[in-house]
């Protein structure tokens, strides 16, 4: 078969084969099971398995796309999610928050569905939630929604740990796929598609004129940086 | 058990209406015979059931990929997958086939992904190059007019290549193939300073309007997912090309939603209908008619044919060699973040579906030389465009940070992915399972597959070929180089070229059909689809199909003419 369908397919299939590992180390890296920007950390906690439901089958109606399954998070869950987003990808002067934007819905959505990826990411997700709080209280006697930015913002520098450890594997594994989610669930919104400056899905009849002059003259210079000659064509 | 529904008794039945099954449909009817099409899947039109231009966000879990959708949910295929309800099949212990099914009119045609190369004098006598295998009992220049004719009318778009053993088409066959895009053509400079070539890639989608007066095709307008099928028909596929101009003859019956069971004969041991349930009623029909045509997809023609005629032999077997020769193409993918590529300037990179280009195979004298430790040849099919960038592009960060690498990043992979050729080989084959039966009661296949050494190596050196490019780019490959080959490479059936299992050759002891797919045991039945290859090839199988297809169609025709079935 020949990869024919647009990059949000390749994402998830990439997402689903990429081992966590080989993400870029962050800036901060912290190790074993406590970590000096945490102090001890929370146990983590099980979550509750879905409810039996069904996904849309092999035969769904494209024409009206629905999601068949109904949704799990709690109003305040859905508080959480939200606040994560708008700091996992925040409102800049290109685009709004992914917490704004209803990304949150996405991920409900996503852990909601009764598919065998959707069912990992939702121990995961639920399980990462009710951890946040547990942390938070722990170090801080609120609630994670409730305890601040920065205080909110130092738990998660600690949570891109690069080489996470014992009680601290579990957490970074949630930030680690909410961070995928979002980033998916964001980008391929029209808002999103925008914010990377995306130009297509615009029926245009005639040959397919090619790059663009800038395009090439980008493509030009990179060919002399790599010295492959300057062929453009 | 009752009679079907086809009111005048047909000159031909069709069971399948994909690739093969269109083909015959269009031609025999075009030379007056009336046909009698069977359908497992459901009625399918694209006009009404494609939705072509939603966003992505628009689909459930953004279209991602899940078990009910494999390929995502805008993805054209119903009712199937690697899994149909009702319709399982096994494989043998430690083997792990995979089969691809769809369960529609119009078969696998409405969400393939149509690159269509033409295979080369090489491909059809693989063993007179290096003993193994066999020969096809036709060499490429009985197939070359018929691919000629076939580029003409499903429309290919594509250059010509110019390499030993990629035959060009005739100059009046292709329409222009789209300018490549800017990762394509940093591929194309690293590729040929290293003496890879990079060629225009052949695809099934026109870029020309097709007139027809009752199945116009328009060219492609450059911006939608194809695997989605396409309204406009630029894409080919037979729901609105072969089925639509086949039906305008007037002589083609279409019945949907029947599963056929087996292929029924009489004492003379010729072919006289088909049996088949009613998928939705669980009914039994029978229908006669002067030929069979079976064009239900390798693994399923050959299905029919071992649950036909004598129970624990079946139907056209005198050779044994139903079910065995079982290929499908090797794949394998690589990728590659290219940091001279983030950050770079946008434009509009949709183009046709699918790649622009691709790296046809190249080493056939360092082949012949014995320079390689693998026999036959392998491409690579190149993706990389401007989208979301995958995870693994990504660094761990989050905030304002994150935003800005996703920006960068976008357009910044490319890919390639290769297909290899497959040489047949005694572990790997298809039979009846003694114990299963799917929900219609008929006996379900069981698959048993293997790799030998030679596609084992060509996926090595792949992977080398495919990284050293990479690194000629400053690229950060992204794919684990220390895995062994067998890990990386697609399971059996996973690239969904399955072929050969009932193969054709020149000895009725040896093979299962003649070069136009008649059964040597059984004068009016007809093969069509990849089940008759008596080998695999690197390259995507469709266009051959097709090319003998229309063959066999003609000459079943002819013998109609002859009154062969008087
Ligand atoms: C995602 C994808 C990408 C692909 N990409 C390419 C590519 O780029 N190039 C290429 O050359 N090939 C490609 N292929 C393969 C290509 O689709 C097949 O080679 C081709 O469609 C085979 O045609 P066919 O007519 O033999 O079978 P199909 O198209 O599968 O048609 C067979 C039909 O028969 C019906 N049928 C099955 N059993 C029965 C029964 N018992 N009774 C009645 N009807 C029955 C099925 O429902 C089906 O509609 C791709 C396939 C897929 C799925
Ligand atoms: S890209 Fe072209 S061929 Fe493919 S679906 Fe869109 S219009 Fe049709």
């Amino acid at each position: 078969m020949t990869p024919s369908r647009r990059t949000t397919l390749q994402w998830m299939i990439a997402a689903a084969a990429t081992p966590l590992a080989r993400w870029m180390p962050p800036a901060s890296a912290a190790e074993g099971a406590s970590t000096p920007l945490l102090g001890p950390i929370a146990d983590w906690p099980g979550a509750p398995p879905l409810p039996t439901t069904k996904g849309y089958g092999r035969d769904p109606t494209l024409m009206e796309p629905k999601v068949a399954w109904p949704l799990t998070l709690t109003r305040a869950q859905r508080t959480t999610i939200d606040l994560l987003g708008d700091m996992i990808l925040p409102a800049d002067d290109v685009s709004p928050g992914a917490g704004q934007l209803g990304v949150g819905a996405f991920i409900d959505e996503w852990i909601s569905a009764p598919y065998p990826t959707q069912q990992g990411d939702r121990a995961t997700v639920l399980g990462g939630l009710d951890w946040l709080d547990r942390q938070s209280i722990a170090q801080h006697r609120k609630a994670f929604a409730v305890i601040g930015e920065p205080m909110r913002g130092t738990m998660l520098d600690a949570l891109c740990a690069a080489a996470p450890a014992g009680k601290l594997e579990m957490p970074v594994k949630f930030i680690d796929r909410l961070r995928h989610l979002f980033v998916l669930g964001f980008y391929t919104l029209p808002e999103g598609k925008k914010d990377m400056g995306y130009v297509g899905d615009q029926p245009t009849e005639g040959p397919y004129p090619g790059p663009s002059v800038d395009a090439r003259t980008h493509l030009a210079a990179l060919l002399a940086e790599l010295k492959l000659g300057v062929r453009t064509t | 058990m009752s009679r079907g529904p086809a009111t005048a008794p047909a000159d031909v039945i069709i069971v399948g209406s994909g690739a093969a099954g269109g083909m015959a449909a269009y031609s025999l009817t075009k030379a007056g015979l009336r046909c009698l099409m069977l359908e497992a899947g459901r009625d399918y039109d694209p006009q009404q059931e494609v939705n072509m231009l939603a966003p992505e966000s628009d689909a459930p879990l953004r279209g991602s990929a899940t078990p009910d959708k494999p390929f995502g949910y805008f993805d054209a295929t119903v009712d199937g997958g690697w899994e149909v309800d009702g319709e399982p099949y096994t494989s043998t212990e430690g083997s792990g086939f995979r089969w691809w099914r769809p369960r529609m009119l119009g078969g696998r045609t409405n969400h393939w992904g149509r690159h269509v190369p033409r295979w080369g004098a090489y491909d059809f006598k693989p063993f007179s190059r290096d003993g193994l295998g066999v020969d096809w009992p036709i060499g490429y220049d009985d197939v070359a007019p018929y691919y000629d004719r076939v580029e003409k009318m499903i429309g290919v778009n594509g250059g010509p290549i110019g390499l030993e053993n990629h035959p060009d088409s005739p100059a009046d066959c292709l329409m222009p193939p789209p300018a490549p895009r800017v990762p394509e053509l940093l591929l194309k400079a690293t590729a040929e300073s290293m003496g890879i070539p990079v060629r225009a890639a052949h695809t099934a989608v026109l870029t020309r309007d097709m007139p027809d007066p009752v199945a116009p095709r328009s060219a492609c307008f450059n911006a939608t997912p194809c695997s989605r099928g396409c309204t406009i028909g630029a894409m080919f596929q037979t729901t609105t090309s072969f089925l639509p101009m086949a039906k305008a003859t007037g002589r083609l019956t279409v019945v949907t939603d029947a599963m056929v069971a087996r292929v029924l004969t009489n004492q003379a041991g010729r072919a006289t209908g088909v049996e088949y349930v009613d998928r939705k009623t669980g009914v039994r029909h029978r229908v006669s008619a002067r030929a069979v045509v079976l064009a239900a997809g390798t693994g399923e023609t050959t299905r029919l044919l071992l649950n036909s005629g004598e129970p624990g032999r079946g139907l056209a077997n005198a050779s044994g060699e139903l079910g065995r020769n079982l290929t499908d193409s090797t794949g394998a993918s690589f990728s590659a973040f290219i940091p001279g590529l983030a950050d770079r300037p946008r434009y509009n990179e949709d183009g046709i579906g699918g790649q622009h280009v691709y790296i046809p195979f190249w080493l056939y004298q360092e082949q012949q030389r014995g320079e390689l430790d693998f026999a036959r040849g392998y491409h690579f099919e190149v993706w990389g465009r401007f989208g979301v960038p995958s995870p693994n592009v990504l660094p761990r960060v989050w905030g304002a940070d994150l935003k800005k690498a996703v920006r960068s990043a976008s357009g910044a992979t490319i890919g390639l992915s290769l297909r290899g050729e497959m040489i047949p080989n005694k572990q790997t084959y298809c039979e009846i399972d003694p114990g299963v039966k799917d929900r219609f009661g008929i006996p379900v296949l069981r698959f048993a597959f293997r790799f030998s050494r030679h596609e084992v190596n060509q996926v090595a050196h792949g992977r080398r070929i495919a990284h050293a490019l990479f690194e000629r780019m400053n690229g950060r490959i992204l794919d684990d180089p220390s895995l062994p080959p067998e890990k990386i490479m697609a399971a059996g059936g996973e690239i969904i070229h399955e072929l050969g299992t009932a193969r054709m050759g020149t000895d009725a002891r040896t093979s299962v059909v003649d070069s136009y797919g008649r059964a040597w045991d059984v004068d009016n039945l007809v093969l069509m689809d990849g089940a008759i290859f008596a080998s695999g090839a690197h390259k995507n199988p469709t266009l051959t199909i097709l090319a003998l297809a229309l063959r066999a169609s003609e000459q079943l025709a002819a013998r109609f003419k002859s009154g062969a079935f008087a």
